[in-house]
């Protein structure tokens, strides 16, 4: 047996170390959902509205999924289903073994824990490595994650440097830039060797097949790019029909999951590298995961399908405040591990669970899709005391209790009769100081208020009762959907600058005529004398490379074999280009994001492997939001494009104790080059 | 008078058939009567109005009956501001006075406007309205986990100490009466009341 849950809690409220990064942790996370959900002006419309989609999917989740499946199957990504953890992680073993692959890189992905897929790959020999700085930090100390978004918030950032000086070699600092420095060097080794990259899923998209994956730090887009093999990996029911609902589930999860906008990386994940794209994985394979999820969809917790993985609810929790992630020794922690878990695993294992709470409903308050988690952790409740009987061991005192409140005069006795055992306990000024166990329990660190000799039942015929008139007592308690306040008509120009900027990008405006210059100062600028790039048949690029190249830039043009062969040495060569750069097929205003399409001529190692990137956009290009992107001709991109790129900002990470570190594994600086095309 | 408890311990432990049982009771006896139920604790009202058509979810005729009765009970801020628009007279004592807003009633019904109309219209300046925190009581889970309903209770109590309330008032007397008990124990003599104990200008504290 584990060491019992209350014995847990009270190793991780004794903890000071642990208690001080959980204290650091909290606030701050919940003010910026705040912060960010604010800024959507009427939230609380658009969480009912992705609650409705969400709904929808998961009660038709079946024909929802078959029709995901087919899609991507048309997409040429490879599809499986896993029944359970062992499927799941055959399958895997499997594809590494066609491969004859023994470096494994990992991005973040909650269902690999789940189905505990690194244990399961080093069994047979391969080298499996966590990329996402959180997951990197625990898989080096040989912990498991305490957080689904912040996988190692329980630590200080002492003892990440400690971690990386025994484990890494690396000289001891507690610098949060140093040591995410030493990761991205360690790491970017593993990316450019890796045989296959491994990620989980964020969203399905029904109708288009297209996979979404959202990262902050970059890996999500190294492990799904570079690596010949992309495997991913998804639990069934992160599906959502359209496009469209896709742009809302987008506006919710970063803002619930960080307080971001958006995400640094988007990723809309379409098919395999085509002949004409010059990166990208050369196999997707995708493995859609039950295990256990139909059980949750047959019973009465199915409404916990609807999570998105935001981690708010962990945030809001006072209890996890408290105690963190480990104590619960679940993959999943807080208040949906309290669900979950027991749905997804057992009730018998991690029942118990359900009791960490107050149903205070702040989780539920959180949640971008408001699941109702004081029911659902009700019902888990409920069917723990079914299935596993009277482990509580207060079987006999509800049966009793029952019996009293079902005669006002058993009822009306026992008040007396407490109020009688009152009289012979220790009190101060009325309240008992200390009540026999298990009743200690209350008075440890609580007085108890003494029981009257009358009870209020009896007391209140005293009381000189005047009928009062009431008017008719009606069910008006709907409230009323606010209409969403209209966007302020700020000049998209403007917005999309300041939103760049607050991230920490660049922009700047030139003309068609002036870009060539702009672009030769700026390489000058960073002492670089060559650079990785696009070279889209388009005449703007066309011009400009002709120029640069005549200046005596040494200019690259990225590319990777799309058939079979290792892929180390090109990628060692490309990795050692300091400024990427690209064009945009769009920018978005309410964002700071720009879009970035694969396919001929556009390498996706432009943006994602140098320090610097500079991007060309045309001003023109700038969309309000994703939604009208997608309105106006997005959905068609796409749908045709193997991997679409969003990128917000420069690569970034808040692993080590909430500190922000730009430049983790993507570029550390971005720099946005607006160029008005009519002048 | 043959109303006792309407079962929420139980329900609340996981021992729904027991809670199902004293819901019968509570529903046959409030049956009896036609008026307005109306309860002066937010988690006790959540009980009956949306507590019962929880347990009652699988069985027709007691989730009718208990949808009836749900229609017409309301919690005691609720009632007196939603359906008697009633204007309290200040309260006479001079003390600083909080408003702790409980979960069961800000969040789980929803009622949060109406307590705080009354506590302003009637708490002398400078009152104050604390933000929507669990206070650690949470029923059962209070014995069942008193480690953490212990450090949850430390956390509101370091909120009412800074800055220094004198009254903290709420419509929740279980939860007031964990926070007052955790105050004594401490030696505080920070006090708490039912928002009727102020609007009747009766006494400070919870005997």
């Amino acid at each position: 047996m584990k060491t019992s849950f209350r014995k847990r809690i009270k190793n991780a409220i004794a903890d000071p170390v642990l208690q001080q990064a959980l204290d650091n942790n909290a606030d701050r996370r919940r003010s910026a959902q705040f912060t960010a959900l604010e800024s959507l002006g009427d939230s609380q419309y658009l969480k009912d509205n992705a609650r409705r989609i969400r709904k929808e999917v998961i009660g038709d989740l079946y024909n929802h999924l078959k029709t995901f499946k087919d899609q991507a199957k048309r997409n040429g990504l490879v599809v499986y289903e896993a029944a359970d953890a062992e499927e799941a992680c055959s399958i895997v073993t499997q594809i590494a073994r066609n491969h004859k692959a023994s470096l494994v890189a990992k991005s973040k992905s909650m269902v690999s824990e789940e189905i505990q897929l690194n244990q399961a790959l080093e069994k047979t020999g391969l080298r499996v490595v966590e990329t996402d700085l959180g997951e990197y930090i625990i898989q080096l100390r040989g912990e498991h994650p305490t957080h689904i978004i912040t996988p190692a918030i329980h630590l200080l950032k002492e003892q990440v440097a400690q971690t990386f000086h025994e484990e890494l070699g690396a000289p001891y600092s507690s610098d949060v830039s140093d040591m995410t420095l030493i990761a991205r060097q360690k790491l970017r080794e593993v990316f450019l060797e890796a045989d296959i990259g491994i990620s989980g899923v964020n969203f399905g998209v029904v109708e288009t097949g297209t996979l979404c994956l959202v990262t902050n730090e970059g890996n999500g887009r190294m492990v799904t790019t570079l690596p010949p093999v992309h495997v991913a990996l998804m639990g069934i029911e992160r599906l959502v029909p359209t496009l469209e609902d896709l742009a809302l589930m987008l506006k919710l999860l970063p803002r619930s999951a960080t307080g971001q906008k958006l995400t640094a990386y988007t990723s809309l994940i379409q098919g395999a590298q085509q002949a004409t794209d010059p990166d990208g994985a050369m196999e997707r394979h995708l493995i859609l995961i039950d295990n256990g999820r139909s059980n949750l969809h047959s019973s009465s917790l199915q409404e916990s399908l609807l999570c998105i993985r935001c981690g708010a609810c962990l945030n809001a929790c006072p209890v996890f405040r408290e105690v963190g992630g480990h104590a619960y020794q679940s993959v999943y922690p807080g208040p949906i591990g309290s669900v979950i878990s027991a749905g997804l695993i057992s009730i018998e294992e991690y029942g118990y669970l359900a009791k960490a709470s107050t149903l205070c409903a702040a989780c539920r308050d959180a949640c971008p899709v408001s699941i109702d988690f004081p029911t659902l952790l009700l019902r888990v409740r409920d069917e723990t005391v079914r299935t596993t009987g009277t482990v509580w061991g207060m079987s006999v005192a509800m049966r009793i209790f029952s019996w009293l409140v079902r005669s006002p005069a058993r009822f009306s006795f026992a008040q007396r009769m407490a109020a009688f055992g009152s009289k012979f306990l220790p009190k101060e000024d009325g309240w008992i100081d200390k009540l026999p166990t298990p009743l200690s329990a209350w008075t440890d660190s609580r007085r108890f208020p003494a029981f009257k000799s009358r009870p209020f039942r009896d007391r209140i015929s005293d009381l000189d009762l005047q009928p009062i008139s009431t008017t008719s007592a009606v069910d008006s308690k709907i409230k009323v959907p606010q209409s969403i306040q209209p966007t302020a008509m700020k000049n998209y120009v403007d917005q999309f600058q300041d939103e760049l900027e607050s991230l920490g990008g660049s922009f700047r405006i030139c003309s068609k005529h002036e870009i060539a210059g702009v672009v030769f100062d700026t390489i000058q600028e960073l002492g670089q004398d060559r650079i990785l790039s696009w070279n889209p048949t388009e005449p703007l690029f066309d011009e400009l490379l002709a120029s640069l190249s005549s200046q005596g830039l040494e200019v690259v043009y990225p590319s990777l074999p799309s058939s079979e062969g290792h892929r180390g040495a090109p990628l060692a060569e490309f990795g050692s280009f300091n400024v990427g750069l690209t064009g945009a097929n769009a920018g978005l205003a309410d964002t700071g994001t720009i879009i970035l399409e694969s396919g001929e001529g556009r390498s996706q190692l432009a943006s994602l492997l140098p320090l610097h990137h500079l991007a060309i956009l045309p001003i023109e290009r700038i969309y309000p939001d994703l939604e009208s992107w997608l309105a106006d001709g997005g959905e068609m991109i796409v749908a045709n494009t193997s991997q679409l790129n969003f990128i917000t900002g420069p690569s970034r990470t808040a692993d080590i104790e909430m500190t922000l570190t730009i430049g983790v594994h993507g570029p550390g600086s971005v720099l946005v080059i607006g160029v008005e095309q009519s002048h | 008078m043959d109303q006792t408890c309407c079962g929420q311990p139980a329900m609340n432990a996981g021992y729904w058939d027991e809670a199902r049982r004293m819901a019968k009771h509570t529903i046959e006896v409030f049956e009896q009567c036609p008026d307005p139920i109306v309860i002066p604790s937010g988690s006790c009202a959540g009980m009956i109005r949306q507590g019962y058509l929880e347990l009652f979810r699988n069985d027709p005729e007691w989730l009718a009956r208990a949808d009836a009765i749900a229609k017409r009970t309301f919690e005691f801020s609720e009632f007196l501001v939603d359906e008697l628009a009633y204007h309290p007279n200040p309260n006479q004592h001079q003390c600083k006075f909080v408003y702790h807003p409980s979960c069961h009633l800000t969040r789980g019904l929803g009622v949060d406007r109406q307590p705080k109309e009354l506590f302003l219209a009637s708490a002398s300046v400078p009152a104050q309205i604390l933000e929507t925190e669990c206070c650690g009581f949470g029923g059962v889970f209070a014995i069942d986990q008193p480690e953490l309903s212990s450090e949850m209770l430390k956390r509101t109590i370091k909120r009412l100490v800074d800055p220094s309330a004198d009254v903290v008032v709420g419509c929740d007397v279980s939860c007031l009466m964990h926070i007052e008990g955790g105050l004594r124990k401490c030696g505080s003599e920070i006090r708490c009341a039912h928002l009727a104990q102020l609007l009747a200008g009766q006494k400070m504290g919870l005997r």
